[in-house]
């Protein structure tokens, strides 16, 4: 993974002096909140419903253990003994005090971690494919380009004060994981006549006003990436809107201007780029940088394990985990496991110290040292030996960590909500908890097969809700939580927005009725083969609506 | 600045709430305009008073952040449209959490 250099290093440690100081000042009463809210929020400092809490950036979703380590540090001493993993692949603490975080920040610099554009109006942390430079079906490895993309936008003056928050996800394998396609920039990497490069996706979004992105070119060289990429953020500074926080995403002007005409300006601006105003990486540069993110030197085995299939004839639970939770890996003999902070009845995200401890320790003994936080709120060990699932197993049942649900339906993304959030309507964990209770069976969620639900607890979409192939979207209704249900939304290669299904629920009839649906899926569907998502497809929404609102 | 809450009556009893600068902690205006954390403590006004009562939290801001009003009973009692938000603001969290879950 990248390490720092000594600039990397020196703008973090600056960093935490100078928020040290803005802190002082504003606990004196030398700067108000008014003049002190954009700063906090430039250092991941937001004000909830009843604490400040502090988002860390995890680029691309990679850690290492002692990162991780410290993250658990930091829980304990200064938090109430856990985090919270975001469907932006970052980490959330949810009771820090204002005083302390700069020592926080300061915890975090030594380990090259800080909490820089997790908030406010510039480029966000990127995101990626949780298995990338791992899974076999990759094409390209994406960190090294999501690395270069943040080298590039951290503390770029010209994106400092954008219209909105941008961001930007980049997949390098045919299967998108990422969710690149509701992103501000989805980039999706390409080979063409040997040279790498990037499918360009701009314009996607979630919120109150979602939209799927529009491909504004199918292939960029990436030597000219950085320069493509600046093109559109100069079109969106020029021409995004300042006037009305709720118009001013790309999405909306990519919408407004239509794809064809914001593809036009982007080409003019791209092509009227003078040679001094030119970023592209020189290609030693390129390679110093994908250097870093060389695979781990793993030791030669054969495809398969004997140790590990001994284990599954053995024990029906460890197989029935190795059957959900693990991920085909480009080396034979290896395999990316999820580690579900999905347990039922859990919090979705959720990870105590002490878990995040032993990830660590399980990452450095099984895992070569490589952590991933997934946007769907897992933590996954990207490299692990077959011959050493057995044990690794073992360790993550012990500490509550080997729930077999990866992509099943008790796998849901879930926002905070009202729990926690200063802007949700309506609480979406217990709502969660709730439908997981309903499909807690093993047997009968793995009858189920793949079916993701997304659960927000406003319009914000921080849960996903829209692209959820089953959407839940908490409102407040005079005082009262109800949930609406879409249907039909995907967030992969595919991604589609859902329709809603029609009145909102009751907290309490959402669970039923959820099982209502899933079961007459199971009714209608051509075989086992054919997915949730696939069936609705083919059937059109009708019967499912049906089952959704028909009484008990 | 202050929160954009739902717009209240004058009659309605209102307290001031608020957020400690230090520690972000939910804080609440005492009869008296002291502050407190406990909800047993929290003072109700009406009108003009309770204008002037957020008028002068609002010029606490190295303490506190960001008041606003809240509507609660006579006696101070957490009540109205946005029970269940300021009901989890004062008792946290509607879920366990943390290594109690």
């Amino acid at each position: 993974m990248y390490r720092y250099d000594e600039f990397d290093a020196q703008i973090v440690k600056e960093r935490v002096a100078q928020f040290r100081g803005q802190v002082e000042r504003r606990l004196s009463g030398e700067l108000l909140e008014d003049e002190f809210k954009p700063l906090r929020l430039q250092n991941g400092v937001y004000l909830q419903l009843h604490a400040y809490m502090l988002r860390v950036a995890i680029p691309y979703g990679q850690l290492n253990a002692r990162q991780m380590r410290m993250l658990a540090r930091i829980a304990r001493e200064y938090d109430r003994n856990y985090g919270h993993f975001t469907t932006r692949q970052n980490i959330q603490f949810n009771w820090v005090a204002l005083k302390d975080i700069p020592d926080v920040l300061a915890l975090l610099a030594e380990v090259e971690m800080h909490a820089i554009q997790t908030s406010g109006n510039c480029i966000r942390n990127t995101t990626s494919d949780h298995y990338a430079g791992a899974a076999r079906d990759e094409i390209m490895d994406p960190r090294p380009w999501c690395e270069i993309i943040r080298q590039w936008s951290t503390f770029h003056p010209e994106f400092a004060f954008l219209p909105r928050k941008f961001k930007i996800a980049v997949t390098g394998a045919e299967h998108d994981r990422a969710a690149i396609r509701v992103h501000d920039i989805g980039l999706h990497m390409r080979e063409r006549d040997g040279v790498r490069g990037f499918e360009v996706h701009v314009g996607g979004g979630q919120g109150r006003t979602p939209h799927v992105a529009a491909l504004v070119n199918d292939f960029v060289p990436e030597d000219r990436l950085l320069d493509y990429l600046e093109a559109i953020m100069r079109v969106y500074n020029l021409h995004g809107r300042r006037d009305n926080k709720y118009k001013a995403r790309i999405k909306i002007l990519v919408n407004e201007l239509g794809p064809e005409e914001f593809t036009r300006q982007v080409e003019v601006e791209f092509a009227a780029q003078r040679p001094h105003e030119k970023i592209d990486l020189p290609q030693a540069e390129i390679e110093r940088i994908h250097a870093y993110f060389a695979p781990p030197e793993l030791a030669t085995k054969p495809e398969t394990s004997d140790a590990f299939e001994a284990a599954k004839a053995n024990d029906k639970a460890f197989a029935r985990w190795a059957r959900i939770n693990l991920h085909p890996h480009v080396t034979p003999g290896y395999t990316s496991v999820t580690v579900s902070l999905k347990p039922i009845g859990g919090l979705a995200g959720d990870a105590t110290d002490a878990q995040m401890e032993i990830i660590a320790n399980l990452a450095e003994t099984y895992g070569q040292d490589d952590i991933r936080v997934s946007h769907a709120q897992n933590v996954i060990l990207a490299h692990v030996a077959l011959d050493d699932l057995p044990a690794l197993y073992a360790e993550l049942d012990a500490a509550g960590l080997a729930t077999p649900n990866e992509s099943l339906i008790t796998d849901l993304i879930v926002c905070p909500g009202l729990d926690y959030c200063n802007l949700a309507n309506a609480r979406s964990i217990p709502v969660g908890q709730a439908v997981q209770q309903v499909f807690a069976d093993p047997d009968y969620q793995e009858d189920i097969g793949r079916l993701h639900i997304n659960i927000s607890g406003c319009i914000n979409a921080c849960g996903h809700h829209h692209v959820g192939h089953i959407g839940i979207l908490g409102v407040d209704k005079k005082g009262e939580e109800f949930y609406q249900i879409t249907f039909g939304g995907r967030a992969d290669e595919k991604a589609a927005i859902g329709d809603i299904a029609g009145p909102g629920l009751k907290s309490e009839d959402v669970p039923g009725a959820l099982k209502r649906v899933v079961d007459r899926y199971r009714e209608l569907r051509s075989g086992k083969d054919e997915l949730f998502i696939d069936t609705l497809g083919r059937l059109g929404h009708d019967p499912f609506k049906e089952a959704l609102y028909a009484a008990d | 600045m202050s929160s954009v809450r739902p717009k209240l009556k004058p009659e309605t009893p209102k307290a001031v709430t608020a957020w400690e600068t230090a520690t972000g902690r939910t804080v609440w205006m005492t009869a008296d305009g002291g502050w407190t954390t406990d909800t047993s403590k929290i003072g109700a006004f009406t009108g003009d008073a309770a204008e002037e009562r957020l008028a002068a939290a609002a010029k606490q801001e190295t303490d506190i952040n960001d008041p606003y009003f809240m509507e609660v009973t006579e006696a101070g009692g957490i009540t109205g449209r946005e029970t269940l938000r300021e009901t989890i603001r004062a008792n946290g969290p509607t879920v366990t959490y943390g290594d109690k879950a």
